[in-house]
């Protein structure tokens, strides 16, 4: 058995718990702690006791002569035909965020959305979502939007606006001036040709692109390999060998909903599958991907060239082709190169790091490797990510020179995201005209003349191609909440043309791609059944010359030889696979979903490696100085490279709404600027001791389950020999209890979790969240260890703390049997179904916690306040993110009680969804089918490691992953007969020792 | 001695000042205070008092006419009264000229009023004073509790006795027999709690909660009377949780057509017009409400269980005014899951699991499956 730990402090002491820590408070003394606003010396002392007892006196008293107020039922007064009030409606649409794209289905009750679903029906997505899809809908309700359109900071009206904007532009374009149209990419057809149209009427408009991490180096690499810019496909679900160097390609990096899903449909070893790849990654801090790996590698981010060009010299070598001098490569680079090119054809080689050099070596590599054509699709481009970084260094200049008088920004934030942030703030106060095309007010949009605020994604229309011929179309799932447009039908409107935009993407897919259709007689039906499944995918082709361009590689290799090297500290800027770029910093969901390596939430920090850390006697929390002057919290991170230190992108947002004002610290110019590209490592990085200390938010430690076999893992070999390595005590306690397992008369619900699937990216707990009303508790409450969320990742460690495996176990309600937490509530407040559920009455429940302590999986969470308004005591009220208003409680799924202070709550398997499926199989009186019920966890899982299905089914999925050698539960020696099962973490390594 | 007694009374009044009062308001009783004050020197010049000498029928009356507050009432009533209130009169001829008011008054056009207004001769400016009154008037208080006198009495009586029966217990001692004081203290201080139990439970309850709706809509002319289904309006009931309240536009299905009621003349029906000409709702008073800890599906009890709507809400079709008949609380839900049979042979869904049960009825152990026997009591069917 491999020793797992889950933090540092545990694996030295062997316990979580910090020995010097204080006794724990009682419930009183904690409810005290409120009145304290955080000042801990302030004792709480008798008399608020005696105040508080006045005051639950005078409220018991007030509500008891409470009179049932008189409630409306206010009927449509012309019902739409659609909708039936107390059934959902789901609407294909896409998401949206600059370069992310998820295809997806609105699901809407009495015409509000409420939940976002994946659309399996799309190949580019495959039904999956990440935590931030799930979460935009919150974004939806967001108080910090744009409301109308602005002048400066007064209200004007859309004509106002229109005619001042045509106005100033008419007299830009007498004068020949040049304005700049500045947007994210573009990859929407009709976007594009509205943009174009756009461009054509006022001539001296320019259009730039600018993503904030753009793939400006891989564009430029293909270009000059190929002849043609572009991101090729990227297919992980053929590779059998992947290396990647600092590509962290399941958590930010291109289409990491894709990713996941290819990369982990590769993996999965169910249905007799063996053929595992095997996953080696190269990276300076720990990335999800990297966590994810079979081997990885802590390398500086300055020696990945290096050992990139090594790793080229020794594949030309295998091939006997002429090799260039660089230094002896390692054996380990040898023997990858072996590898590698038993696996021509089947492997993948992918950078992240935004260097062109490197992206010519890489795909030189994948070119000698045949990868072209097989697992790095040529026919299909990614189109998410087009813009180019030298762009922004010209506009930048272009409007500090005087030469652009106006600048049109649509959806980037440059100020707050791009490394010369302050000096692109300066130079737009001082353009004399200036509109701001945004959703809602940023760093940016603080600065422009005019506001013309855009629809969110859910009230807009439009179409979309994130790939060579994937289209996909986005309707909206509600009407514009505030006096907003959306961006294209302004453009439009400035055009003095048509302004209705859904007319123009109806006549641009008329025109454009109803020829490329297959079937469908007319026009209205074929757009009709796109609108309907979101997507539309035609066959087409679009070759580009594979023809790879060999010349001046040699120079290129002579030059990363030749660099001087680097030593001292070297500091990586990375996007968390929460945060992303921060765009979304004001969704309170985000914010609150912790890191899955960290597991910390509500802010940013210095990772540092443990060695590091015992060198300049760090500690968690301890806050240290950059030498640009930057103080930073410090966490260690066991497998960060020696000398490096990392900090993530997206926190620090200081315009943007209550909830992410001001959290953590904005770190984005921190990036640089070389060859034309933006580097998001610097090098002859100072870090000085403070004598500060931070506390952060950590779910960590929180939940630990101490030197027992939580985790269960095993490597492909040991697999292969025995399908149960790893997971033989199973069969020991399988059948140890002494009484009777019980018997389930119809259905027994389960779920099994595929530990070998799980990539911990956290889209499970956020679905969980929007789908059972689970409330955001903010971080002083995390600090004191009050997160609700029903479905939490737990992540272990295990080896070496330099450089540690790293498996993820997602923990939600095992639903027990032979429950533990049953058998102690006073009230029964919590029992069990004849289906094998264990049932949580919130209306009994009286609070006494008793369950939460018999509960061994740590799952039960209980309601310190009200987080919700789920009652009208406004003392009980706790909101840090403002989910007590009206316009943000219409995120709440009206099927889940909003649990009110003072009670208990834990995962249903999502209980409506399984009364819902039962109620519709018995309206039709048939069986239920497997697979009809899908929980929240489930549905948004883009791995597909959960599993939700009957047990009692002989011929279901569930049953089928369940008899798999592999499945175990989670502490099964204590015989609690736990519903929810495991599989078997098998890591694709020679042995499972390190 | 008196420091016993002020303890006491001390006692009883902390015990009155703090007991709910809502246990002493168990009857739907509402009120409605139109406030008279008179002022005699600017009578004469008081339209608004003219207003009500002309309306009230105190004024300038011929024999062979009613007042208006015969038919109109101006107070809230508790039995129906098919004509239009006052204030719902004021409500509808708030914006609308003296002619209009006057022409619906003098000649009026439906059969019912044609038969009711008969030989009315206002003047503009008499007309003028009625609006200028019948504005005045508050709205309605559709349904205000007050307690109920009674109740009061008897806690306090109660409590009364409770306290004498202390006083002699321990201190006057005139009782022979000590049992007596100590079973009036036990019967009365039972009662009490039984009383305060009673009232606490009543809170959250609206057993036969029947208050006045903005429209006199009356079940029983379009169930019984014109035999119209309960489907037709509530159109959902076999397929959502939500048996659906008719939209305004169902109604005109046949209100194009139907413009003046048996009863009520056109005023009401009038309202349904006015509602989609305006564009503004009608806010009916939510009778049948549960918590929002429940969930509750009609396609599963009307559809899939196949109960009558009657099984649950009374004999709607008999209702002029629709009346919660039932409590709907969780012992009267159970109850019935305890009894009712499930449709189990014919359903399809039943037929994969439940093994036990079909053997038991295949070989006549029992002769029907009741919702209890699959899981009919369980918390989370209805609590999630």
């Amino acid at each position: 058995m491999k020793k797992h730990w889950k933090s540092i402090a545990e694996r030295e002491n062997g316990s979580d718990t910090p020995e010097k820590q204080s006794l724990p408070k009682g419930n009183l003394e904690q409810i005290l702690d409120i009145f304290d606003n955080g000042n801990e010396k302030s004792q709480s002392n008798r008399r608020d006791f005696l105040k508080l007892c006045g005051y639950s006196l005078a409220i018991s008293t007030v509500l008891a002569s409470c009179e049932n107020s008189v409630q409306k039922a206010i009927p449509y007064l012309i019902k739409p035909e659609e909708i039936t009030p107390g059934k959902a409606n789901y609407y294909a649409s896409s998401y949206v965020n600059g370069s992310e794209y998820c295809s997806i289905l609105i699901k809407t009750r009495e015409g509000r959305p409420i939940k976002i679903e994946g659309n399996d029906l799309s190949s580019v997505t495959y039904g999956g979502t990440s935590a931030r899809v799930q979460a935009s809908i919150l974004g939806l309700y967001d108080t910090g939007r744009y409301k109308n359109p602005l002048k400066g900071d007064t209200q004007i009206s859309w004509d106002e606006l229109d005619q001042s904007i045509i106005q100033q532009l008419n007299q830009l374009k007498e004068s020949k001036e040049s304005a700049v149209l500045l947007t994210p990419t573009i990859y929407s057809p009709s976007t594009e040709a509205v943009i174009d149209t756009f461009l054509k009427s006022y001539p001296n408009v320019k259009w730039v692109q600018y993503d904030n991490r753009s793939a400006s180096a891989l564009i430029k690499a293909n270009e000059m390999c190929f002849g043609k810019a572009g991101i090729c496909d990227y297919r992980f679900d053929y590779a059998d060998v992947i290396v990647s160097f600092d590509a962290d390609f399941l958590g930010n990096w291109l289409m990491p909903v894709e990713h996941i899903r290819q990369y982990t449909k590769k993996r999965k070893l169910s249905d007799g599958n063996t053929n595992m790849s095997r996953h080696i990654q190269f990276e300076s801090r720990m990335s999800l991907t990297g966590s994810n790996a079979d081997y990885r590698i802590p390398v500086k981010p300055s020696g990945q060239a290096m050992l990139i060009a090594q790793l080229y010299n020794e594949i030309l070598k295998i091939k006997g082709l002429d090799s260039y001098s660089v230094s002896d490569a390692t054996e380990d680079i040898q023997e990858l190169a072996k590898e590698l090119w038993t696996n021509k054809g089947k492997s993948l080689v992918v950078a992240g790091e935004n260097d062109v050099n490197i992206q010519i070596l890489i795909n030189a590599i994948n070119y000698e490797l045949e990868n072209y054509g097989t697992t790095l699709r040529i026919d299909k481009q990614i189109l998410t990510r087009q813009a180019i970084d030298s762009d922004m260094e010209q506009l930048l200049s272009d409007m500090n020179s005087g030469t652009v008088k106006a600048l049109f920004s649509y959806g980037v934030n440059p100020v707050y995201d791009y490394f010369k942030g302050e000096d692109f703030g300066k130079a737009i106060e001082k353009l004399p005209f200036s509109v701001s095309l945004d959703l809602a007010p940023s760093e940016t949009s603080a600065y422009f003349k005019y506001v013309a605020p855009d629809n969110h994604f859910i009230e807009s229309w439009n179409d979309l191609e994130p790939k060579t011929s994937r289209y996909s179309l986005m309707q909206p799932g509600i009407r514009p909440l505030f006096d907003t447009r959306q961006f294209q039908s302004t453009l439009l409107a400035w055009t003095a043309k048509e302004t209705d935009y859904l007319k123009y993407i109806k006549n641009y897919w008329e025109e454009k791609l109803y020829p490329l259709r297959t079937a469908y007689p007319n026009f209205i039906s074929f757009w009709n059944n796109s609108l309907q499944q979101g997507i539309f995918e035609p066959k087409t082709k679009s070759f580009f010359n594979t023809k790879f361009k060999m010349a001046g590689i040699g120079e290129l290799i002579d030059n990363i030889a030749n660099a001087p090297k680097s030593s001292g500290f070297e500091l990586q800027v990375y996007e968390s696979s929460a945060m992303g770029d921060g765009k979304m910093a004001n969704n309170p969901w985000i914010q609150e979903l912790p890191d899955p390596l960290t597991k910390v939430c509500w802010d940013n920090y210095l990772t540092v490696s443990p060695k590091q850390a015992e060198e300049m006697l760090l500690e968690t929390g301890d806050v240290v100085e950059l030498n640009s002057g930057m103080k930073l919290p410090v966490y260690i991170l066991p497998g960060q490279a020696y000398n490096t230190v990392a900090v993530a992108l997206g926190y620090g947002r200081t315009d943007c709404g209550v909830v992410g004002k001001n959290v953590g610290v904005n770190v984005s110019k921190l990036s640089q600027f070389k060859n034309d590209c933006r580097v998001d490592f610097s090098i002859g990085v100072e870090i000085s001791k403070t004598e500060e200390k931070y506390e952060l938010a950590m779910t960590q430690t929180h939940h630990s389950m101490e030197g027992r076999a939580i985790v269960r893992e095993a490597s492909l070999g040991e697999y292969l020999k025995d399908p149960s390595a790893g997971n033989n005590s199973h069969q020991k306690y399988e059948n140890a209890g002494i009484y009777k397992k019980p018997n389930f008369p119809n259905h027994h619900w389960g779920l099994v979790v595929d530990l070998n699937s799980c990539v911990g990216c956290g889209a499970c707990s956020i679905a969980c969240q929007a789908e059972n009303n689970v409330p955001v508790v903010g971080k002083k409450e995390v600090i004191r260890v009050h997160e609700m969320s029903w479905i939490r990742i737990d992540r272990y460690f295990s080896g070496n703390e330099f450089n540690p495996d790293v498996s993820y176990q997602p923990v939600m309600c095992q639903h027990c049997d032979n429950a533990p937490c049953e058998n102690v509530c006073p009230v029964a407040a919590t029992t069990h179904s004849s289906e094998g559920l264990n049932q949580m009455a919130y209306n009994r429940c009286i609070g006494t916690r008793y369950c939460g302590n018999n509960c061994p999986y740590k799952v039960r969470r209980f309601n310190w306040f009200d987080y919700t308004k789920a009652d009208s005591i406004p003392n009980n009220l706790h909101d840090i993110a403002e989910m007590t208003i009206d316009l943000k409680r219409m995120v709440l799924n009206p099927d889940v009680t909003v649990r009110a202070k003072g009670v208990i709550e834990k995962c249903s398997m999502c209980v409506q969804r399984i009364q819902e499926g039962k109620l519709n199989a018995k309206i039709d009186g048939r069986k239920l089918k497997d697979g009809e019920i899908k929980t929240a966890c489930q549905q948004a899982c883009p791995a597909g490691a959960i599993i939700f299905g009957d047990l009692n089914d002989k011929d279901s999925q569930i049953v089928k992953e369940t008899s798999s050698k592999r499945n175990y539960h989670l502490l099964e020696e204590i015989h609690t007969l736990p519903s929810v099962s495991y599989l078997t973490k098998i890591r694709n390594k020679k042995t499972n020792e390190s | 001695m008196s420091k016993p007694y002020g303890f006491f009374i001390a006692l009883i009044i902390l015990f009155l000042f703090f007991s709910p009062p809502a246990l002493f308001a168990t009857e739907a009783d509402s009120t409605h205070v139109a406030e008279t004050e008179d002022h005699h020197f600017d009578y004469f010049l008081n339209s608004e008092k003219r207003g009500e000498r002309l309306f009230k029928g105190l004024s300038r009356i011929k024999t062979d006419v009613t007042s208006c507050v015969s038919c109109h009432n101006i107070d809230y009533i508790d039995t129906l009264n098919w004509n239009p209130s006052a204030t719902a009169i004021s409500k509808t001829f708030a914006d609308k000229s003296i002619a209009e008011f006057k022409a619906v008054l003098m000649s009026p056009l439906g059969k019912k009023m044609e038969e009711s207004h008969v030989g009315y001769t206002y003047s503009d400016e008499e007309l003028g004073y009625i609006k200028v009154y019948l504005f005045q008037l508050k709205e309605d208080t559709i349904y205000t509790t007050k307690p109920k006198i009674n109740n009061i009495l008897v806690f306090v009586f109660l409590g009364m006795l409770i306290t004498m029966a202390l006083i002699d217990l321990l201190f006057t001692k005139k009782i022979k027999y000590k049992l007596i004081p100590i079973l009036i203290f036990v019967f009365a201080f039972g009662y009490q709690i039984n009383m305060l139990a009673d009232g606490a439970m009543a809170l959250g309850r609206k057993q036969n909660y029947q208050p006045a709706q903005p429209i006199k809509f009356s079940h029983k002319v379009h169930a019984t009377d014109n035999k119209i289904d309960c489907r037709y309006c509530h159109t959902t009931v076999d397929e959502s949780k939500s048996a659906g309240i008719p939209h305004v536009n169902l109604c005109m299905n046949c209100h194009v057509i139907v413009r003046e009621g048996t009863h009520s003349g056109k005023f009401e029906i009038n309202k349904i017009h006015a509602a989609i000409e305006n564009n503004t709702s009608v806010e009916w008073i939510r009778i049948h409400q549960l918590p929002d800890h429940v969930f509750f599906s009609h396609a599963q009890h009307a559809n899939v269980g196949k109960r009558e709507c009657q099984e649950c809400h009374g004999v709607v079709e008999e209702m002029h005014v629709i009346k919660q008949v039932e409590d709907l609380s969780m012992g009267w839900c159970l109850d019935c899951h305890d009894k009712t049979a499930v449709d189990f042979q014919a359903n399809g869904y039943y037929s994969n699991g439940f093994k036990k049960l079909h053997e038991e009825l295949a070989t006549g152990v029992r002769d029907s499956v009741r919702v209890t026997d699959i899981g009919g009591r369980e918390c989370a069917r209805c609590h999630y």
